[in-house]
C-alpha cells in the first residue's frame, strides 16, 4: 500500500496532482479557519485542539485526508509527523473516504451473549463485504465496534454514531431498506470521494501485536460463518485486486480453496 | 422495591436539559451557595466527609484525592472524565443525554473546591448526541452566567471547555485521558508523579467521574452527613449500576451502596428471563472477575466484591443465564482488551493479540488441550507489570469463568475427529 500511501501526498483525495483540487481544498480550509481559531483559543497549548479540528475536517470532508493532516499541522504549528502519529491512533478519525453509512454493530460482552453474532453475520451477508470494508457503491462501511454503552438495548449499534437498539434481522432488513430508499432518518456522511475496499491503513490502524497481523482468523477467511472460504472467494471473483492489495489475505484464500478441495489435511 | 433517587431523579419524566426545569428542581442553587458562601476548603472538607468515592472504577475517595494537591501556586486544572467505554457500562451516557446541566453544576463546585478556574470536560468521541446535549446546556448555563467572570459578584471566574475524544476505550484511563487532552496519542503515562502533582500541561490537576462530580450539588444541599448515613460505613451513598445481560428489566438503577445482589439482580432488575437457570454476574465492567450463586447475597459494595475476588468498578452488572456460552463471552471481553490496548506495553500488547487468537481458533474448533492452560496461565502472566491497569483486565474474568467452566472450555478444544473442519 506504500505507492498509494506515497500518491496521497500530492493531491488531497484522489492521489493526482490536480489544481482544481487543490483550490477546492484551499476554499476548505479558509471556510473552516475562523472556527478552528475560536477551538484553538480554547485551550492553553494549540496542540491540545488536534482531536476538535481533526472532527472539524472530517465533517467537512467526510474523511481525513492527508491535505487535511497537513493544514492541522498548520493550524497548530506542529510537524505533520505529529499530527500524522496522533490521528492514527483513534478509530474514529477515517483516514481514508468510508461510506454513506457508517455501520457499526457493537461486539461487546452484553450485545454478544444476547445473540448479537447473528445480526452481524446478517449484515456481512447482506451487504457482501466484511469488518472494515466498504460496499461497491459507496453506500455502506461496515465494521463490529467494541462496546457502545447501550447494553441495556442489546444488541445495538450506531449509524453515523446515532443509536439504533433492539436489532433484529427484520429491522436490520428495514433500516437497509430504508437507506438504499433515502428515506432513512439518519443524515447520510458527507462523501467528498469515492470509497476504495477499506479505510484502514494497515501499517497503523492494524493489529498492534507484530506477530498477529491479519492472520486472525485463518479458519474463516470471508467473516464470520464462513469456514469454507466461499464468501472470500466471491470478493476476490467481483474484485481480484484484494490478491495484490493484501497479500496476507492470499494465504487466507489459499487455505479456503484447500478446504474446499478437502485436502485440508494436508496443511 | 422503592428506591431513592437521586441523580436519577426527574430523568424520563423532567426536561432537565432545559435549565428553567433544572432550577426549579433546585439547580445551580447549590454551585451559587458554594462561590457566595463556602470557602473552597469546607467543600473539600465535605467531600471527605461524605465518603464519596470515584465512580468511574477506581474507588478512589475523591476528598482525599483533591487533598493531594500540592500548595505551590501554580494553576491548577479540573477535568471532568466521561469517556465511558467499559464493556456493559452506559450510566455516565444516561447522564450527560438527560441530565447535563447536573454535570455542569457538579464540574463547577468542584473546580471551585480545587481552586481551580478552567475545568476541561472529556466527552467519548461516540457519544455525538450526548455531546450536542452538552454544548446546547453549557450555552444556556454560559447565558445564566453560571460559566464566565465574576460569577455572583465574587471575583470567582472559571472557564469550562468541552473535548470531544475519538474512539479510544484507554482514554478513560487518567493520565492517558490527559495526554488526549493536550492533543496527543492516548498514551498512558508513567506514575509517579500522579496527575495532583503533574498533570495536564505538568501542572496539578484533578480527573473524576461524570457520577461521582454529579452528586456534589446533592451532597451540599442534604450534608455530607446524610451521604455518609447511606450504604456501608467504607461504601458511603449512592451507586448507579448497569444493569445488562439476561436480565427482563435492563437499565440504570440508583441503588445504596451494600444492597444484596440478589435484590439487585431479582427484584430490581427483575430476575432472570423465564425457564433460566443463573449462572454468574460480572458485577463491575469488563475488568472484573465473574462471580456466582453462592456469591449473591454479598452486598454491592466496594468492600465485599473485592473480598470475593471480584470489584465493584464501574457499577456494570452483567447477569448470564444457562444459554451463555462463556468461551464466546472470555472472547469478547479479551478481544476488547487486545482491541483497546495502546501498544505502549509488551505484556499487554502481545498478550492480549495472541490470548484473542487463542480464543478464536478454539472457536474454529481448533484448539489444543493445552490451550485452557495457556489462557490462564498467559493472562496471569501479563498482570501487574503494565504502565496501566488494562493489562491487567484480562484476567479476572478470563481466570474466572475457566475456572468454573472448564467443561466449556474444553468442549471447544479439538478432536480428531473434528481436525477437518468443513
Amino acid at each position: 500500500m506504500s505507492d498509494v500511501r506515497a500518491a496521497d501526498y500530492v493531491g488531497f483525495e484522489t492521489g493526482t496532482d490536480d489544481a482544481a483540487e487543490r483550490e477546492r481544498f484551499a476554499a476548505i480550509v479558509e471556510h473552516l479557519r475562523p472556527e478552528c481559531e475560536r477551538v484553538i483559543a480554547q485551550y492553553e497549548d494549540a496542540r491540545s485542539a488536534l482531536l476538535p479540528i481533526l472532527h472539524l475536517f472530517q465533517n467537512e470532508q467526510g474523511w481525513v485526508s492527508p491535505a487535511a493532516l497537513r493544514a492541522c499541522a498548520q493550524l497548530i504549528d506542529v510537524p505533520l509527523s505529529v499530527v500524522e502519529s496522533t490521528a492514527s491512533f483513534y478509530t474514529l478519525f477515517f483516514r481514508r473516504p468510508v461510506g454513506r453509512y457508517m455501520l457499526q454493530p457493537c461486539r461487546g460482552v452484553a450485545c454478544i451473549i444476547r445473540g448479537a453474532e447473528e445480526q452481524m453475520a446478517h449484515f456481512r451477508e447482506r451487504l457482501g463485504i466484511g469488518h472494515l470494508e466498504t460496499t461497491d457503491d459507496g453506500l455502506f462501511s461496515y465494521e463490529e465496534v467494541e462496546c457502545l454503552a447501550a447494553c441495556d438495548r442489546a444488541p445495538c449499534m450506531q449509524v453515523n454514531l446515532e443509536f439504533v437498539y433492539d436489532l433484529t434481522n427484520e429491522s436490520i432488513d428495514a433500516m437497509l431498506g430504508e437507506m438504499r430508499a433515502g428515506t432513512c432518518a439518519i443524515a447520510r456522511r458527507t462523501q467528498t470521494s469515492p470509497p476504495r475496499r477499506t479505510w484502514i491503513i494497515q501499517q497503523d490502524s492494524g493489529k498492534k501485536s507484530a506477530g498477529a497481523q491479519d492472520v486472525l482468523s485463518p479458519d474463516d477467511p470471508g467473516g464470520i460463518g464462513d469456514r469454507s472460504g466461499k464468501d472470500m472467494l466471491r470478493r476476490i471473483e467481483r474484485d481480484p485486486e484484494l490478491l495484490l492489495a493484501r497479500p496476507t489475505r492470499e494465504r487466507l484464500v489459499r487455505d479456503g480453496v484447500a478446504i474446499l478441495d478437502g485436502e485440508a489435511e494436508k496443511h | 422495591m422503592q428506591l431513592e433517587k437521586i441523580l436519577t431523579a426527574g430523568i424520563g419524566e423532567l426536561d432537565l436539559c432545559d435549565i428553567a426545569v433544572y432550577r426549579e428542581q433546585g439547580g445551580y442553587a447549590q454551585f451559587e451557595r458554594a462561590v457566595k458562601e463556602l470557602q473552597p476548603a469546607a467543600i473539600v472538607d465535605i467531600a471527605a466527609k461524605s465518603g464519596l468515592r470515584g465512580r468511574g472504577g477506581a474507588g478512589f475517595p475523591t476528598g482525599r484525592k483533591w487533598q493531594f494537591l500540592p500548595n505551590n501556586g501554580r494553576p491548577r486544572y479540573m477535568v471532568c472524565n466521561c469517556d465511558e467505554a467499559e464493556p456493559g457500562t452506559f450510566k455516565d451516557r444516561m447522564l450527560l443525554e438527560y441530565t447535563p446541566h447536573q454535570i455542569i453544576e457538579g464540574i463547577l463546585i468542584g473546580t471551585y473546591a480545587i481552586g481551580s478556574r478552567h475545568a476541561y470536560m472529556y466527552i467519548r468521541g461516540e457519544f455525538k448526541r450526548g455531546y450536542e446535549t452538552f454544548m446546547k446546556a453549557l450555552e444556556q448555563a454560559r447565558a445564566a452566567d453560571y460559566v464566565g467572570e465574576r460569577l455572583f459578584g465574587s471575583d470567582y471566574s472559571v472557564e469550562l471547555t468541552v473535548h470531544r475524544g475519538a474512539g479510544a476505550y484507554i482514554c478513560g484511563e487518567e493520565t492517558a485521558l490527559l495526554n488526549s487532552l493536550e492533543g496527543k496519542r492516548g498514551e498512558p503515562r508513567l506514575k509517579p508523579p500522579f496527575p495532583a502533582i503533574k498533570g495536564l500541561y505538568g501542572e496539578p490537576t484533578v480527573v473524576n467521574n461524570v457520577e461521582t462530580l454529579g452528586y456534589l450539588p446533592h451532597i451540599l444541599r442534604r450534608g455530607p452527613e446524610w451521604f455518609a448515613g447511606v450504604g456501608t460505613p467504607k461504601s458511603t451513598g449512592y451507586k448507579i449500576v448497569s444493569m445488562s445481560g439476561h436480565v427482563q428489566k435492563p437499565g440504570n438503577y440508583e441503588i445504596p451502596l451494600g444492597l444484596p445482589m440478589r435484590t439487585l439482580v431479582y427484584d430490581i432488575a427483575g430476575g432472570l428471563p423465564p425457564g433460566r437457570k443463573f449462572m454468574g454476574i460480572q458485577p463491575g465492567g469488563g475488568s472484573s472477575a465473574c462471580l456466582f450463586e453462592e456469591h449473591l447475597d454479598l452486598g454491592y459494595d466496594y468492600e465485599a466484591l473485592a473480598g470475593a475476588g471480584s470489584m465493584l468498578g464501574s457499577g456494570a452488572a452483567v447477569v448470564f443465564d444457562d444459554t451463555t456460552d462463556f468461551v464466546k463471552a472470555a472472547h469478547s471481553l479479551v478481544r476488547f482488551f487486545a482491541h483497546e490496548s495502546c501498544g505502549q506495553c509488551t505484556p499487554c500488547r502481545e498478550g492480549g493479540n495472541w490470548l484473542e487468537m487463542t480464543l478464536e481458533r478454539m472457536l474454529h474448533g481448533r484448539g489444543v488441550e493445552s490451550d485452557v492452560d495457556m489462557l490462564v496461565d498467559v493472562s496471569h502472566s501479563m498482570t501487574g507489570i503494565n504502565l496501566c491497569p488494562l493489562g491487567d483486565s484480562i484476567e479476572p474474568f478470563l481466570a474466572s469463568v475457566v475456572k468454573r467452566f472448564p467443561e466449556q472450555f474444553y468442549a471447544y478444544v479439538r478432536t480428531p475427529q473434528t481436525a477437518v473442519a468443513v
